[in-house]
């Protein structure tokens, strides 16, 4: 029998794991990726104060103290099912089946599609998939291409491919269907890039700055938007265009562009073709939550959250005994947050398990004041009403306990 | 207008028009829009479409999201080979 077993080596998971191993409990962290680091392992940009947030070195960093600790992390294997038996629960892998005390589940997170026809054409992915082809694998995605969506992680993700020499030539809306309806339209896009973070184009913000204050402004602001788009690291942003298709033989050869009007519907007599020999399509993210689907967990919908997420205490403890949850799965946030998640987790099994040490009680404390500190001061925010979604989450799992006597 | 040009699931190659159509007609769940096109139900389990299929239940249903996931999910939750799935030896 292992103490903790933990689904996930990003920063949640393997953070949790070195705080476990730290109180003496014997930690075996899974993870299907051929690398630990998660997420972390495609992250380099730019923060405000001039300072650079490398995400590969961050994965090092945990890992290496993973090791040290004697953490079992184990790579290139995947959970496909878990079960509570009477006093511990039973994880299924691809690489045998595991018997523990207390299980973690920090899955992270995945990305939304945007359907639009062609998007199934070889040079298509998602805007993830360009991040790992680049920062982790070191592969060039393409010569010259467009971006697809315009947010928070796009932006993020555009400026990463620029740094490493692949040419992006536009950022465009996607043309408007029923399912990419949301992030098609000129005003809200404009609206959630000014919400969100430091990160977003500056220009953008120093536009917005000025408009957010007047709710006419903003609207005026996307119907005077330049023809052109505005210049954003030296790359035209285009709240005014859409892609309408993409279009290629046996594959990708370019795109199908034109403008929209305020409401995203396209001016059709505008379209013209823009060649591209990669595509990348970015939706937005939402926490990975299948396992605990499978578990029985409770779960809320929380839009501020990124979706459905497993209901959960400021522990990251759920309604149900020996499951804990940390990182994305419980709502999207940055990587600095989901850390100080995981190290809170870690303090709440430790203490579990452990039962009598007062002490740890005092750290676990710590550290939720810590995610607190973290979550005030990002600078990448997906979601600019994230604290209420915190409430709510957390709102809901004293609900269930009631419900539950 | 492109509706039936936009592959929704890949696996089981199902169009949003297709799926618009059929949510429509028989304004059912997502699960029953599942059970209806074949999409999710590819051997991809649905890791790409589930979100899509489930945003165009609510939007021709006009429902807002409920607390439990529409589309349920089952294990094994990754493709995996008859024989993981048969091994019985623990740890
Ligand atoms: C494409 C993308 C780009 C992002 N870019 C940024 C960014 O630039 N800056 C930022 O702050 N945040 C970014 N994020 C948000 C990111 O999710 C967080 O920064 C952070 O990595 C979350 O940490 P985590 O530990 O919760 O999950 P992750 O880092 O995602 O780690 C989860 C791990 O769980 C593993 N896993 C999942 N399911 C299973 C299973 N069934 N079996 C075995 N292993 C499994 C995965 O392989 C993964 O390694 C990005 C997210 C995505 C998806």
């Amino acid at each position: 029998m292992i103490d903790v077993i933990i689904v996930g080596a990003g920063p949640a998971g393997l953070s949790a794991a070195n705080v476990c191993a730290k109180n003496g409990l014997k930690v075996k962290v899974v993870d299907e990726f051929m690398k630990a680091g998660g997420r972390l392992l495609g992250q380099l940009h730019e923060e405000p104060d001039g300072t650079w947030w490398n995400g590969i070195e961050e994965a090092k960093k945990l890992s290496e103290d993973a090791q040290e600790l004697n953490v079992a992390v184990e790579c290139g294997v995947s959970v496909h099912n878990i079960k509570q038996e009477k006093s511990y629960w039973k994880v299924y892998t691809t690489k045998g089946d595991f018997k523990t005390r207390a299980l973690l589940l920090a899955t992270g997170a995945a990305e939304t599609s945007l359907p639009i026809p062609g998007w199934t054409l070889p040079g298509v992915m998602s805007i993830g998939a360009a991040q790992v082809m680049t920062n982790v694998h070191r592969v060039r995605v393409g010569e010259r291409g467009v971006v697809i969506g315009i947010n928070i992680l796009s932006a993020a993700i555009t400026r990463e491919l620029q740094l490493a020499g692949i040419e992006v030539s536009s950022m465009y809306l996607p043309g408007k269907n029923i399912v990419t309806e949301d992030a098609a339209k000129p005003l809200s896009t404009m609206k959630s890039m000014l919400k969100v973070a430091s990160l977003a184009p500056s220009k953008l913000i120093r536009l917005g700055s000025y408009f957010m204050k007047y709710e006419s402004l903003q609207s005026l602001a996307v119907r005077f938007y330049p023809k052109n788009g505005m210049k954003v690291w030296g790359m035209p942003v285009h709240l005014r265009k859409a892609v309408l298709e993409i279009v290629g033989d046996k594959k990708v050869e370019g795109v199908k562009v034109a403008q929209v009007d305020v409401n995203g519907e396209p001016i059709l007599s505008t379209e013209k073709f823009v060649p591209a020999d990669f595509v990348c399509i970015a939706g937005g993210l939402y926490p990975l939550v299948e396992l605990a689907a499978i578990s029985g967990c409770p779960f809320q919908y929380i839009a501020e959250l990124g979706g459905h997420v497993p209901v959960h205490n400021e522990n990251m403890k759920t309604p149900i005994d020996g499951l804990y949850v940390a990182g994305n799965i419980t709502g999207i946030e940055s990587a600095k947050v989901a850390m100080k998640q995981g190290a809170v987790a870690g303090y709440s099994i430790s203490m579990d398990l452990l039962k009598t040490d007062v002490n740890i009680e005092d750290q676990l404390q710590q550290a939720i004041n810590h995610v607190k500190q973290t979550r005030n001061q990002a600078t990448i925010q997906f979601h600019p009403d994230i604290h209420s979604g915190r409430e709510k989450i957390h709102a809901s799992f004293k609900n269930t306990l009631r419900t539950d006597i | 207008m492109r509706d039936h040009k936009t592959i929704i699931c890949r696996c089981e190659e199902v169009s949003l028009e297709d799926l618009v159509r059929t949510a429509e007609s028989y304004r059912c769940s997502s699960r029953e829009l599942k059970l209806r096109t074949r999409a999710g139900m590819g051997q991809c389990g649905g890791r790409t479409c589930r979100a899509l299929v489930d945003s165009i239940t609510q939007k021709c249903t006009n429902d807002s999201t409920p607390h439990d996931i529409p589309l349920g999910y089952q294990a094994p939750i990754r493709p995996i080979t008859f024989s993981i799935m048969g091994e019985k030896k623990d740890e």
